[in-house]
């Protein structure tokens, strides 16, 4: 699994200097390997440091150890930033040195100038002025953080991310909530003192969610980003039958859902969301539930009981060239495509637990990610494909984490119990 | 599919986030009380069969006979894991509510499917419809009729009882019925 994980960076490294011939190589540390990187005592003016400390310091440096591509160096640091304190540096084993210098200004407002330096050869390797309000700077330590990702990949970081999810407030009473991939700032989107379940995040940030605030289940969810939420399904004439398990089409203008028969079986049909018109892709007496489209907009993963245990399979988008994916174990589910369409998270469920797994599509393999005491649920991917998110948990007390896929980071982003169903957004 | 098996470093911080989560105040104590009832559908203005007159409304004693009886006739029926075949165990139960129904032909009577917490979220959405739908087409076949018994599933999200050990999934993995 390790030598999977390098191969992958490695990868990931050449198809970057397949695309930037152009652009100056910064590295100093090999390609495949980790660059060391510390933030040295930032100067401060105007603001005390154990804020700095809390809001900076140490979102920053969680920020790049989730990221992947550095080693952040936290401990025993040496003092000063001046070309004279380098190989101190440089033998602690820092690459980049971030130099910071954090002031608030006459008219409240923060502002951080930052200086990167390569200690090594001693050049500098990023410079940017950061501004925001009085209470930016997690919001500034984490643009940071994007922007040496950048710098360094060609791609900008996630650290600003955000993951909705439900959360159960009383019995009976679960509505969606939203938090920063870091945990911080969580804040309740919907407050229907109902059962809210299985929110999907379209691309452009429109919500979709299941709710049983009318009594029978509805899919609710926005027509516009940031405009309120509306029935989407049932429609008048749709047919009779449960609905839930809503997930947004890539371009927004569809969503896979389940759709009850009168015998009790469930079906996945694809609502055109403008038209109104419904799809039906399986007609079986089994269920079918779970779908989650690839990344094209062509294809859906979903789970399904037909050869009788749940197993995760793929179809078209019009039901055809439908194929089995999980082979082994008796309950695998809640299939998640990643980001750039080459893997399939999903649950396997051993003596009552649940696992995270990934399957390779290129290999025609799986990898477990998690194994433990605690059940692990409902992955999905991170924008950048990097980390999942996932609720795990035992005895019903259930948080949110998120992971690489190594599992040498795993951080859990909740304080509180009764967490389920997250969702990485893609937008900022 | 071969599953290499051999990335352990999440077990331990698994098992601290299973540390942490057990810090948590213990659940309050097998609280078996009855649930709410479930939220009550707008009731659908029923394209009344044509030439029936509009029923009289039930008088008072009545409605309190019909709610009498539901509460001795309407008991949970169970299920084994992951399946929604009714068990010989139930069909006792599912005769007295089909009797029940025929006594009171005017009563209306949701059919809830649950599950247990060892299923994903969507699958114990469907499967708790099955369930609804199983003990429905069950009463059908003992002469009820199903326009009359409305089914709605809640797959794991209702637990009746908070425990987590085989005496409380057995409770969990339900089907129960309410007088509407």
């Amino acid at each position: 699994m390790k030598r999977w994980i390098l191969g992958l960076l490695l990868g990931m490294s050449s198809v970057l200097w397949a695309q930037a011939p152009n652009q100056e190589v910064v590295l100093s540390a090999t390609a495949g390997s980790k660059v060391g990187i510390a933030l040295a005592r930032p100067q401060i003016a105007g603001i005390d440091e154990a804020v700095i400390n809390r809001e900076f310091r140490d979102v920053i440096q969680r920020d790049l150890e989730e990221a992947g591509p550095f080693a952040v160096l936290k401990n025993n640091l040496p003092a000063g930033s001046e070309p004279s304190s380098y190989p101190a540096w440089i033998s602690a084993g820092t690459d980049w040195l971030l130099i910071c210098g954090i002031t608030k200004t006459p008219s409240a407002d923060v502002e951080v100038v930052l200086q990167v330096m390569d200690v090594k050869p001693g050049k500098p390797v990023f410079n940017k002025k950061y501004t925001g309000k009085e209470g930016a700077l997690r919001r500034i330590a984490h643009t940071i953080s994007d922007d040496l990702v950048a710098r360094l990949t060609g791609d900008r970081g996630i650290a600003n991310s955000r993951i909705v999810f439900v959360r159960q407030l009383s019995p009976g009473v679960k509505e969606i909530f939203q938090i920063d991939r870091d945990g911080a700032n969580l804040s309740q989107l919907t407050d229907y003192k109902s059962l809210t379940l299985s929110p999907s995040v379209s691309e452009d940030g429109r919500l979709a969610f299941m709710t049983y605030k009318g009594g029978a289940p509805e899919i609710w969810g926005q027509m516009k980003p940031g405009g309120p939420n509306v029935k989407l399904y049932p429609r008048p004439g749709s047919p009779e039958g449960h609905c839930f398990a809503p997930a947004w089409s890539p371009d927004g203008k569809r969503l896979a859902l389940v759709q009850g028969d009168r015998k009790g079986n469930s079906d996945i049909v694809i609502l055109d969301v403008e038209s109104g018109r419904v799809r039906r892709l399986t007609d079986s007496n089994c269920i079918n539930t779970e779908p989650c489209w690839n990344p094209a907009g062509t294809q859906l993963a979903f789970t399904s009981d037909r050869e009788g245990s749940p197993q995760v399979y793929l179809m078209e988008d019009d039901g055809s060239n439908m194929r089995r994916l999980t082979q082994e174990g008796s309950y695998n589910a809640s299939p998640a495509w990643s980001p750039n369409g080459s893997m399939i998270a999903y649950v396997s469920r051993f003596e009552g637990k649940f696992d995270l797994f990934v399957y390779k599509l290129s290999e025609g393999k799986s990898y477990q990610i998690t194994t433990g005491i605690a059940s692990s649920e409902s992955p999905t991917w991170s924008p950048d494909e990097h980390r999942l998110v996932f609720s795990s948990g035992s005895r019903g007390g259930m948080q949110l984490y998120t992971t690489d896929l190594s599992g040498n980071t795993l951080r859990r982003l909740t304080e509180f119990a009764g967490c389920q169903s997250p969702k990485w957004l893609k937008i900022h | 599919m071969r599953i290499a098996r051999n990335l352990i470093p999440l077990t331990v911080l698994m098992t601290m986030g299973l540390g942490i989560a057990c810090k948590k105040p213990a659940p309050a104590p097998e609280t078996k009380q009855e649930e709410a009832p479930a939220p009550a559908p707008a009731p659908t203005p029923q394209a009344a069969p044509t030439p029936a007159p509009a029923p009289e409304p039930l008088k008072a004693d009545e409605a309190a006979m019909m709610r009498q009886a539901a509460d001795a006739a309407l008991k949970d029926i169970n299920f084994d894991l992951d399946k929604s075949d009714i068990r010989e165990v139930d069909k006792p139960k599912l005769q007295a509510i089909a009797d029940f129904m025929r006594s009171y032909p005017r009563a209306k009577v949701q059919i809830a499917g649950n599950c247990d917490e060892r299923g994903t979220v969507e699958y114990n959405l469907a499967l708790g419809e099955r369930r609804a739908h199983a003990a429905q087409a069950y009463l059908v076949s003992l002469g009820t009729d199903g326009a009359k018994l409305p089914t709605i599933s809640y797959g794991k999200e209702r637990p009746k009882v908070q425990g987590h050990d085989e005496e409380s999934w057995l409770i969990n993995r339900n089907c129960e019925f309410t007088l509407q």
